[in-house]
């Protein structure tokens, strides 16, 4: 027997859980040397002071351009890689197998290398996005416009539709939806490559900050970060959604 | 919830791979023979440093503790994951309560939460555990959520209308269901898994694979760090590639 | 020949015959079509038929110029077809609608194709769009709608762009019996009114006969013709009156026993 449970229901029992949540944080943050974690009012105090100091302003400027650097080019070199592959099919098969590659591997393992070659600075820390990101828009770009059904560019043929017109009324159109995934997942990616790179580059950015309080011992101050961070990355994901849903209103 | 992320897309098949990687390692040859730069090696230099490094180094040692710290990680990972998955698909009410703060944890960087473990339980292989927990844990809930959703009410309302109770559907009829999105899971949070045991190894900088990268690459001994950068990327791969295989043993009735 | 369907002056503007001659098709080893001839009239509804997979939509397709046959040729009002042409267009099974567009735009869409100006085809759809009895619907999406509301837009879309030979293949096959004979009736109601040539390939035998004026019967791969059926039932046809009587009962049996033998 299955109740389907009330809007009500639900929100109480989410504000239940998230209280619950802060409650214990707050409870471990008090106790004395138990865990190096702060209290919730601690982290929230901190977080403020940070934000009004400007520190945190500062360093998110630092990030996102780095963030820009690396994940525009992901998307303007990863869609049309896509678009490619799927056109020319003998090197869609070759660079898929690199792609699907590139995809599975712990990317982290090349920000050392990275490190070596381009030095700590905002360069270093765009590839390393780029590298994270690129390969999951382009795959999710070449699948998108396979994936287009075959009776959709008949019918257009059928209507005796140039190449130019099959390009851009059917492939683009019908691959939409998988480009708008890759783009999400590339950022989600990108989000993954910024952290992991800021945190490898210790004097950069967010990573900095984190870098800097964790040395000091300032966990109060050290958790801030990471939850802005954290924070930051889920609201632009979640934005993406939604421009994404609104993008493709026409799908049930 | 959104339906599961496809992220890196399906199979990889292992004589494509193989076919790609051995078209690099010519690659690297001929471009490192060129000697154009520091940071291209030749493929010959870096194998001769790796089975140097392999047998009388550090890289044996380092790759067993990192093998270690990842089925720590990944075995309660799967476990619970399987689990909270069916457990949240099963009732729809403990799945929408979640919701929100799943999609949080899908969707952000978790390697954000290694500084956090690492307030918690100070520098140790603890927190490698369980950054590669958190990385593979949450997909395959997901996963294994989604596929139990699947399930074709028909096959419940016939077991129901033989009698069977509410634990005998959810591990004959459910599990069954979901099994292929569940081995999806598994495959997907088995990659993801292993990179989190890098990121997690190279942030604490104490033991495994993760720490040889960051000692290489501070005392700039190229070779080496390819050596052991190729050294994960067979890792990846073989488990990738082994639990395709293991997918398809399980499930041939698909 | 009935007098009133001899071919006048008006109807050519409509209407164009076709003539296959000896065309024969095979995808790899397997032969779908081997020598198949025929000549349809200007303004002629002929209904093929025949076994599951032998080769009528292969056939409708070499007419149509989406795929080229490996002997005979097709001519439409003695022009040979090289690929696909305005005067031609194509009626899908599983309607092959736009997602992402609007009834408008999916109507619309052949005209958008030969570059024809929007407000002249958005005029020219909307006019379409009431007569197949969508009006209200334009900037519907395709999900939004019925299967049979889908196959009236892809109707819609073939008769935009003023066809004088319409290429139908299963059009209705995927609706429900009932939405068929809605269809049907409406699809005779529009022939009415514009007399063009149609082919119309079918699994149904009471369709075939409810429908056309001929039914030409293909046999299984590689197909060829094997007979035909002239059907002289008196139109305007409905149900009413043509499905009750007993000639066209007497037409779906010959039929029925024209494919029987092939099983």
């Amino acid at each position: 027997m299955r109740r389907i449970p009330s809007w009500h229901a639900v929100w109480g029992l989410r504000a239940a859980a998230l209280i619950l949540l802060f409650w214990l944080w707050e409870r471990a943050g008090r106790q004395p040397g138990a865990y190096g974690i702060p209290a919730a009012s601690a982290t929230a105090a901190a977080f403020w002071q940070l934000l009004t100091s400007g520190a945190l302003i500062a360093a998110v400027g630092t990030s996102a351009r780095s963030f820009v650097l690396g994940f525009g080019p992901a998307v303007l070199v990863g869609i049309p890689v896509g678009l490619l592959m799927a056109f020319v099919p003998p090197l869609g098969r070759m660079a898929r197998v690199y792609l699907d590659v590139a995809m599975a591997v712990p990317m982290a393992a090349v920000v050392p290398l990275v490190i070596l070659t381009l030095g700590i600075n905002v360069a270093a820390v765009a590839l390393v996005v780029f590298v994270f990101s690129m390969p999951f828009v382009a795959s999710n770009t070449y699948g998108g416009v396979r994936e287009v059904s075959p009776r959709l560019i008949e019918m257009a043929l059928a209507f005796d539709a140039r190449r130019r017109h099959i390009l851009f009324k059917i492939l683009l159109p019908g691959a939409m939806p998988m480009i708008l995934a890759g783009i999400r997942y590339g950022l989600a990616r990108a989000f993954v490559g910024l952290v992991v790179a800021e945190l490898l580059l210790a004097p950069f950015g967010l990573g900095e900050l984190i870098a800097d309080a964790r040395s000091t011992f300032d966990f109060d101050r050290m958790f801030a970060s990471v939850l802005a961070l954290l924070l930051a990355a889920v609201v632009v994901i979640s934005g993406v959604q939604r421009l994404e849903g609104r993008l493709l209103h026409w799908r049930q | 919830m959104r339906p599961v992320p496809a992220g890196p897309e399906g199979h990889m098949e292992a004589v494509p791979v193989l076919g790609a990687l051995s078209a690099l390692v010519v690659a690297s040859e001929v471009l490192g023979r060129l000697g154009l730069s520091l940071f291209l090696p030749a493929f010959s230099s870096v194998a001769a440093v790796w089975w140097q490094v392999l047998v009388t180094g550090p890289l044996l040692p380092a790759l067993l503790k990192s093998l270690e710290s990842y089925v720590k990680g990944m075995v309660p990972a799967v476990a619970a994951g399987v689990v909270a998955g069916l457990l949240l698909g099963r009732y729809r009410w403990l799945g929408e309560v979640f919701d929100p703060f799943l999609n949080m944890m899908m969707s952000a960087p978790l390697a954000g939460f290694i500084p956090i473990l690492m307030a918690i339980f100070g520098i140790s292989d603890t927190v490698v555990v369980l950054t590669v927990f958190l990385f593979s844990f949450f997909i395959i809930l997901v996963n294994t959520r989604t596929g139990l959703q699947g399930t074709p009410r028909s096959l419940v309302e016939m077991a129901r209308s033989l009698g069977a109770t509410d634990v005998q559907i959810l591990t004959r009829i459910y599990f069954f269901a979901a099994l292929p999105a569940m081995m999806v899971g598994v495959r997907l949070g088995a990659v993801n898994g292993v990179k989190g045991l890098v990121v997690g190894e190279m942030l604490i900088a104490l033991v495994g694979m993760g720490e040889l990268l960051i000692r290489y690459g501070n005392t700039f001994l190229i070779n080496h760090l390819y050596a052991v950068i190729l050294t994960i990327l067979g890792l990846a791969l073989t488990v990738s590639l082994a639990i395709q295989a293991l997918d398809r043993l399980a499930i041939r009735w698909k | 020949m009935v007098p009133d369907r001899a071919v006048m002056a008006s109807e050519r503007d409509v209407a164009l015959d076709i003539r296959i001659q000896g065309v024969s098709k095979s995808f790899g080893s397997v032969a779908a079509l081997a020598g198949v001839s025929l000549t349809i009239r200007p303004g002629e509804f002929v209904a093929i038929i025949g076994p599951s997979g032998c080769g009528k939509t292969t056939l409708l397709k070499i007419v149509a110029g989406l795929v080229a046959p490996d002997a005979g040729t097709v001519a439409i009002g003695g022009t040979r077809v090289t690929g696909p042409g305005p005067d031609r267009a194509v009626v899908f099974q599983d309607f092959a609608l736009m997602p992402w567009a609007t009834v408008l735009r999916n109507v619309a869409f052949g005209l958008e194709l030969r570059g024809v100006g929007r407000r002249q085809r958005e005029e020219v759809a909307r006019r379409i769009i009431a007569r197949v009895g969508l009006a209200g619907f334009e900037h519907h999406y395709p999900h939004q709608l019925s299967g049979g509301m889908q196959q009236r837009v892809g109707v819609a879309r073939a008769l935009a762009v003023n066809p004088k030979v319409l290429l139908m293949d299963e059009p209705f096959a995927s609706v429900d019996e009932q939405t068929r004979r809605l269809l049907q009736d409406d699809l005779l109601d529009l022939w009415a009114e514009e007399r063009k040539t149609i082919v119309l390939v079918t699994h149904s035998m009471d369709e075939a006969v409810y429908l056309s004026d001929r039914v030409v019967v293909l046999s299984p791969r590689p197909a060829r013709v094997v007979g035909e059926i002239q059907v002289d039932l008196p139109r305007p046809r409905s149900s009413k009156t043509t499905r009750t009587s007993a000639a066209f009962a007497g037409l779906v049996e010959d039929l029925w026993g024209m494919l029987k033998e092939m099983q």
